[in-house]
C-alpha cells in the first residue's frame, strides 16, 4: 500500500505492518533525534484532539513526511493511554475518526469499498445490509433513523459520503476499543510527562462529574474491593495497599475528600497526614500523578485476589473499563 | 386445580415441543400451579432433559430465554454472559386499544391482523428469510414472531429499538415521505408534490396507502366519505369536504401516477395513515419489549396455564387460515363433566358453547379451557 495512504489512515492494519517491517524499537521512536518530528506531531495530535475535537491533516509532501506522520500515530496513542482518562480516550478516538472522514469522503468508490471490507461490511451494488448500517449509523439524527431510510429486502442504498460517515463511526469504535486495552510503557510518562500531567489535570476534572459514587464500585476489580472494605473496617493497610487504592480511586475520578474519608476508620487516622499523602500521590502536591500499578506488581505485593474476569486483564483499570462497558443491562421482561 | 394439573400431566407425557435452537445456551424458567415465584436460571444440556423436567413437573407456564448465554444457569446476568439473542416480536391484545371490547375471539383476530402487517415489514423491508422466522400463537392473548437470522442475533438493544421504531413508524419524518417539486412551465413555476408508490420502505407504503384510501373515498357517497375521513386524527369537516370535492377523475389519475397538485389538505392524511399502516406494538404503559436483548418467551408447544391452549406454530403462508381456538387445542374431545361457576360463551373447534351456571357436559378441551380461565371447576 502507498505510504501516502497509510499516512492518511494510520490506524489500519497495513500501517501496523509497515511499522513492524521498519524494525524500529519503541525506545528509538521515543528517544532518537530522527524521530523528533514524529514526537512533535504526536503531541500535536493529542492536543488538537483535546482542544479542537478534530485533528488537522499533516501535509505529506515527501516520503519522509509520511514516515513521521505514520510514526506519530502509535506515539500519540501511547500518550493517550498514559493519561488513563476515559474522557480523553473517547475524545481522541473521535478526533482521529473525524480526521479520517475528511479525507475518506473524497476517496474513490473502490477505496471506500476496501475500507468497508476492513470493518466487515460488504457492499452489494451500492447497498449495505441494515444490520451493518445499524452498527455504525448515527441514528440519533432523524435523517439517519432506519425508519427514514429507503430499505429494500434488508438492504439500504447509501451515497459515498454517507458511507464515509459510517466508516467514521467504525473507525472511532476501533480506535477507542484498542485504547481501552492499551497500557503505555512507563517511559512514555517520562518523555511526555509534562503534557500527560497537563492532560490529566484537564480531563480528570471532567471525569469527576462522571463518577457515580458508590454506584461505580460494583465495577471495581476484586483487589480494590478488598482494600476498600479493609479500609472501612479499620484494618491497617500497608503503604503499597494505600498507594494502589488511592491511585485507582483517583483514576476513576473519585473526589479527594471521598478518598480521605475512606480512611477515617483507620486506627491511626490523621486527617491532615492522610490528605497530604493522598494529594502527593494524586499529583496535587508533587506535580507527578502516579499511575495505577499493574496487576503483576499488585500480585507481588500480595494484594491480588483474582476473579474470572481478571484472567483476561493485566491492569486494574482495564478490568474497570471492561466491566463498566458492559453495564447497560436493561430490565428483563416476561411474556 | 387438581383437574387442571392432572390434564397438564397427561399432556406432558407426550408433548409437541418445538425446541429452540442451541438449547444448552438458553435459560429456562417455569411457573407451577401452586407457586407464585418463578423458578429461574434452569438450563438443560439436551432436549431429553427438558422433556423429562416437563413430564415430572407439568408446569403451568414454561419459558425460555431469547438470549444465548455462556452459562445459562448462573444466577446473575453478569455471570451468565450474554452471547446474543433472537429477535422477538410480541403482539398482544393488550397493546391494541379497545381490542377486548368485542370479546376474546375478536381480540385474537385483531392481533392476527397486526401480525400480518408485521410479517409484511419483516419480509419486504427487512428481507428476512421465511425459514429463519417462526410465528406462534402464544396460547394466551397474542402472537409471537421469532427471528433467528444470524445477522440479528448480536444486535444490541439500541439497534433493536431502531427496528421497532421502523415497524411502528416512530420517528418517521413525514416530510421525507413526500417530495415537493417546483415545475417550470411557460414561465410559471408550479408547486407539485410527488409521492412514490413504487418505492420500497415507508415512502412507498405511505404513497400506496394514500392512493388506496383516496380511491376508496372516491367510490363512496359524499356524506359517508366525509365521515370516513373525519375518523382520521386531525381531519375536520372543512378539509374532508375540500378533499372529496376536488377528487375528480383527472386528479385521481394524476395521484395514481404519483402527482398531487394541491398540497395542504392531502398532507394532513399522511400522519394518520402512517399510524394505520404501522404495527401496534406498544402498549400504553409498557416499553416495547422487542428492544430487550434478554427476556423470557413461552416455550413453543408448552401449555398456557391460563387457557390450557398450546403455544402453537402458525404457518406463515397460511396465517389467514389459522384459528387459535381450533388449531391450538391440546386436548381430546372425550365428554367430561364440569361445574360452571360463571356463565360464558366460546367458540372452540368450530362449535359454539353457551354455558350457564351449574353442571355441564362438554368436550375435554372446553373443560380445560373453562377451568383454566376460572369459569368452571373440574
Ligand atoms: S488480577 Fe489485577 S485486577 Fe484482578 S484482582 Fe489481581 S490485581 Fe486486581
Amino acid at each position: 500500500m502507498d505510504l501516502h495512504v497509510i499516512a492518511r489512515y494510520p490506524f489500519l492494519e497495513e500501517a501496523r505492518e509497515w511499522v513492524k517491517s521498519e524494525a524500529v524499537s519503541i525506545e528509538e521512536v521515543l528517544n532518537e533525534a530522527v524521530y523528533d518530528r514524529a514526537r512533535e506531531r504526536a503531541m500535536e495530535r493529542v492536543k488538537q484532539a483535546v482542544e479542537k475535537g478534530i485533528i488537522k491533516p499533516y501535509p505529506c509532501v515527501e516520503e519522509s513526511d509520511c514516515v513521521m506522520e505514520i510514526f506519530s500515530y502509535p506515539i500519540a496513542r501511547m500518550i493517550v493511554a498514559a493519561v488513563e482518562s476515559d474522557f480523553l480516550i473517547r475524545r481522541y478516538a473521535l478526533a482521529e475518526a473525524k480526521k479520517a472522514y475528511e479525507t475518506l469522503k473524497n476517496e474513490d468508490a473502490s477505496f471506500i469499498n476496501f475500507m468497508l471490507e476492513k470493518f466487515g461490511i460488504s457492499m452489494h451494488d451500492g447497498k449495505i445490509h441494515f444490520t451493518d448500517y445499524l452498527k455504525y449509523a448515527p441514528t440519533w439524527h432523524s435523517k439517519w433513523k432506519l425508519v427514514n431510510r429507503i430499505m429494500e429486502r434488508g438492504y439500504i442504498r447509501l451515497e459515498k459520503n454517507e458511507m464515509a460517515r459510517l466508516l467514521q463511526e467504525a473507525i472511532r469504535k476501533k480506535i477507542q476499543d484498542e485504547l481501552f486495552y492499551l497500557f503505555a510503557p512507563p517511559e512514555v510518562r517520562k518523555i511526555f510527562g509534562e503534557l500527560i500531567n497537563r492532560l490529566r489535570a484537564k480531563t480528570v476534572v471532567k471525569e469527576d462529574k462522571k463518577y457515580e459514587g458508590e454506584e461505580s464500585m460494583v465495577y471495581f476489580p476484586p483487589c480494590i474491593k478488598s482494600l476498600i472494605s479493609a479500609a472501612r473496617n479499620g484494618i491497617n493497610i500497608p503503604h503499597v495497599g494505600r498507594f494502589t487504592l488511592v491511585t485507582f480511586l483517583n483514576a476513576v475520578g473519585m473526589p479527594i475528600d471521598d478518598i480521605v474519608s475512606l480512611f477515617r476508620s483507620s486506627p491511626d487516622f490523621n486527617e491532615e497526614k492522610t490528605r497530604y499523602q493522598i494529594e502527593h500521590i494524586t499529583g496535587k502536591i508533587s506535580g507527578t500523578i502516579y499511575s495505577v500499578p499493574k496487576c503483576a506488581t499488585i500480585r507481588t505485593w500480595g494484594l491480588c485476589n483474582p476473579d474470572e474476569l481478571c484472567r483476561k486483564v493485566s491492569h486494574p483499570m482495564i478490568y474497570y473499563r471492561i466491566k463498566r462497558g458492559k453495564n447497560e443491562v436493561p430490565k428483563e421482561k416476561v411474556l | 386445580m387438581r383437574f387442571l394439573k392432572k390434564k397438564f400431566y397427561e399432556y406432558y407425557l407426550k408433548p409437541d415441543i418445538i425446541f429452540p435452537s442451541r438449547i444448552d445456551r438458553r435459560e429456562f424458567a417455569f411457573l407451577s400451579f401452586s407457586d407464585t415465584m418463578m423458578r429461574r436460571h434452569i438450563s438443560f444440556p439436551t432436549r431429553d432433559r427438558l422433556l423429562y423436567y416437563l413430564r415430572i413437573n407439568a408446569p403451568a407456564h414454561a419459558y425460555y430465554s431469547s438470549a444465548y448465554y455462556r452459562r445459562p444457569d448462573a444466577a446473575t446476568m453478569q455471570e451468565k454472559e450474554w452471547m446474543g439473542a433472537d429477535l422477538i416480536f410480541d403482539l398482544d391484545a393488550d397493546h391494541i386499544p379497545g381490542a377486548f371490547e368485542s370479546g376474546y375471539e375478536n381480540a385474537l383476530r385483531m392481533v392476527k391482523e397486526e401480525m400480518k402487517k408485521l410479517l409484511d415489514f419483516l419480509l419486504e423491508d427487512f428481507g428476512f428469510d421465511k425459514n429463519k422466522m417462526h410465528v406462534f400463537f402464544s396460547g394466551g392473548r397474542g402472537y409471537h414472531c421469532h427471528v433467528f437470522d444470524r445477522r440479528v442475533i448480536e444486535l444490541g438493544s439500541g439497534e433493536r429499538r431502531e427496528i421497532v421504531d421502523y415497524i411502528t413508524a416512530r420517528g418517521l419524518d413525514m416530510d421525507s415521505v413526500i417530495v415537493e417539486k417546483e415545475i417550470f412551465a411557460d414561465g410559471y413555476s408550479i408547486k407539485k408534490v410527488e409521492i412514490m408508490p413504487s418505492l420500497p420502505s415507508w415512502r412507498g407504503r405511505i404513497a400506496r396507502g394514500i392512493i388506496e384510501f383516496l380511491k376508496e373515498i372516491k367510490s363512496m357517497e359524499r356524506e359517508d366519505a366525509i365521515k370516513k375521513m373525519m375518523e382520521l386524527e386531525g381531519i375536520g369537516r372543512k378539509i374532508a369536504e375540500s378533499i372529496y370535492d376536488s377528487l375528480d377523475e383527472e386528479r385521481m389519475k394524476r395521484i395514481e401516477e404519483g402527482m398531487i397538485d394541491q398540497l395542504s389538505a392531502y398532507k394532513r392524511l399522511i400522519k394518520p395513515l402512517a399510524k394505520k399502516l404501522a404495527v401496534s406494538l406498544h402498549s400504553s404503559t409498557d416499553e416495547p419489549v422487542t428492544a430487550d436483548i434478554k427476556r423470557l418467551i413461552r416455550l413453543p408447544g408448552s401449555l398456557h396455564g391460563k387457557t390450557g391452549l398450546k403455544v402453537e406454530k402458525v404457518d406463515i403462508d397460511a396465517i389467514d387460515e389459522f384459528e387459535p381456538l381450533r388449531d391450538a387445542i391440546a386436548f381430546g374431545d372425550e365428554i367430561v363433566e364440569i361445574e360452571v361457576k360463571k356463565p360464558f360463551s366460546i367458540e372452540m373447534n368450530e362449535e359454539r358453547y353457551e354455558l350457564k351456571k351449574g353442571r355441564a357436559r362438554v368436550p375435554e378441551y372446553v373443560a380445560v379451557f373453562a377451568v383454566a380461565r376460572g369459569f368452571a371447576e373440574g
